[in-house]
């Protein structure tokens, strides 16, 4: 597992650049996601999509499908890829702290 | 090195083997001239500065001694032969187009790898998916509830466009069923949506199906070949309980290898509808001016195309993917080689979903993929396939390729014609 420092906070990471465990997590990570995810400010809307992905994760144990996420937040398809470039399955999942998601993604 | 095998048991390897073994591989594994013509046809062997343990002709002979009884058969060994058989393998077949005996090193490293699973020796990532499948019907674990929501979802944001379009869900007796990989409804549900509105626009006789929809098969690429048999009976069980003559594969490449190619076998009879791959319905939609694109709106692009090895080699789809290309592009550019020669991208044979621990040697492997690609000079490579996808991406990304890497639909949703009278208008909205 690799090793970053960032804002003073050190991240395991996986090979996929995941941190290595939800319980890792902290709002400095999100600032060292950003940049590879091609998000140059972060505004209240990130921050509601991670949260709701936060939230689900720790009652499901797993990432939950876009339709939920779009219900719960209120927001569009096209706008939660509008925020995450890479996607809710990649780029949010990987900010909110979630693991990679399994499977062909 | 992999996980520990979870129940290494060497007599369970060597009767497995024995029972896996049949005449046309051991004829095949004792035929090899070493000739070494497979070499240069690998991109394993290309992008690693051509060791000659890359060697397709190589890979085959430490299946054989592996399961040979003479040699002595210890974790070791397990540990070293899964390497090789996950981590430098695609099963892309393109060393089989090159090989004066025709030899199907694809199947060697596939029966090599339900060795492999016998032990319990797999990549992690892979067996969480197929787990998953088996239990819940696919393998990011959506319920019916989820699912059909999603479908629901799909088609009322289409009918914001298209008021007249629907995703019919168990339509007995449609002229084709329409499966996917699980990845669309969990992060991607445009990919569905976009599929409806093709369909729609062609005026097609289609259905989805509350089960069974799912059309991926990681079990295939993990070596469980009875996980593989209960995953690929769901989707014919669908498609034989709504009576469709056939079914259409999304742009996905290993599940038209599944289900058109392998489970028929597995099964232990044909199935009784036609499989099709998405490329070649479009393509048929083309040609007979059921659709109609409008090649402007791609026109200052140079657009090129990543052939997926299950689609064009090993699927015999190579023309229609660039039949409609020539509907798409104004500018197309091959790669050099093309068609059933083009070299897999290096994210097949399940090292997409086999996640971290493979992802460095995905990404070296996918050199002379970037290489392809560079020396088109495109901005867009297609792919009808969502690991080739989702490896471009990555590529790009690692070698700054620059491109955009797009699937059919993705293009079609800008490009196709549509109808005045089919659009949307204005007041409804307004009344809304």
């Amino acid at each position: 597992m690799a090793t970053v420092d960032h804002m003073g906070k050190t991240f395991e990471i996986d090979e996929d650049g995941f941190i290595d465990s939800f319980d890792s997590w902290c709002p400095e990570w999100v600032d060292y996601v950003k940049a590879s995810e091609g998000i140059q400010e972060l505004t209240e809307e990130h921050w509601k999509v991670i949260h709701v992905l936060q939230d689900y994760y720790q009652k499901h144990g797993i990432a939950p499908m876009v339709r939920i996420l779009t219900k719960v937040t209120g927001y569009k398809l096209k706008y939660i890829y509008e925020l995450f470039p890479s996607g809710p399955g990649k780029g949010a999942c990987k900010m909110a702290g979630l693991p990679k998601p399994t499977g062909c993604v | 090195m992999g996980d520990k095998a979870a129940n290494f048991n060497p007599d369970v390897f060597k009767k497995t083997a024995e029972e896996k073994s049949n005449a046309r591989l051991k004829m095949w594994l004792e035929i090899c001239a070493h000739c070494g013509l497979c070499a240069d046809t690998c991109h394993f062997y290309l992008a690693n500065e051509r060791d000659p343990k890359m060697m397709p002709a190589y890979k085959a002979k430490k299946v054989l001694e592996t399961i040979n009884k003479k040699n002595k058969f210890d974790e070791d060994r397990l540990d070293d032969f899964y390497e090789t058989i996950y981590g430098e393998c695609t099963m892309c077949r393109r060393c089989t187009m090159f090989c004066p005996f025709g030899i199907d090193v694809a199947s060697i490293i596939s029966m090599a790898r339900s060795l492999s699973a016998s032990q319990g020796k797999v990549p992690k990532e892979l067996l969480k998916a197929v787990e998953g499948h088996l239990e819940s019907g696919n393998q990011m674990s959506i319920t019916e509830e989820e699912w059909v929501d999603t479908l629901e979802w799909m088609e009322e944001e289409l009918q914001e466009e298209l008021p007249g379009a629907t995703i019919p869900i168990d339509k007995k007796g449609a002229d084709f069923l329409y499966v996917v990989n699980a990845r669309e409804p969990k992060f991607y549900p445009m990919d569905i949506s976009q599929a409806a509105m093709v369909f729609y626009l062609a005026g097609a006789d289609w259905t989805m199906s509350r089960k069974g929809w799912d059309v991926t098969n990681l079990a295939m690429f993990m070596g469980d070949i009875a996980g593989a048999t209960k995953i690929a009976k769901m989707v014919r069980d669908a498609a034989e309980e709504l009576e469709v003559k056939r079914v259409v594969v999304t742009e996905c490449g290993h599940a038209l290898r599944s289900l058109q190619f392998e489970s028929p076998i597995w099964l232990g009879r044909d199935h009784q509808f036609e499989v099709v791959h998405s490329v070649s319905l479009f393509a048929e939609y083309l040609r007979e001016g059921r659709i109609k694109l409008d090649k402007s709106v791609f026109a200052n692009e140079r657009c090129t195309y990543q052939d997926p090895c299950n689609v064009s080699r090993n699927g015999g789809c190579a023309q229609d993917g660039r039949e409609i290309v020539k509907y798409l592009c104004e500018d197309f550019v091959e790669m050099e080689p093309h068609g059933e020669y083009n070299y897999c991208c290096g994210g097949g044979g399940g090292f997409i979903p086999m996640a971290g621990a493979f992802k460095e040697r995905r990404l070296k492997s996918g050199k002379v993929k970037a290489e392809q690609i560079k020396a088109t000079g495109a901005t867009i490579c297609i792919t009808p396939c969502h690991n080739c996808y989702d490896q471009l991406r990555d590529l790009s990304k690692e070698y700054e390729l620059g491109i955009k890497v797009l699937s059919f639909k993705e293009m079609f949703e800008e490009a196709l014609i549509i109808p005045e009278e089919l659009k949307a208008k204005e007041d409804d909205e307004d009344e809304e």
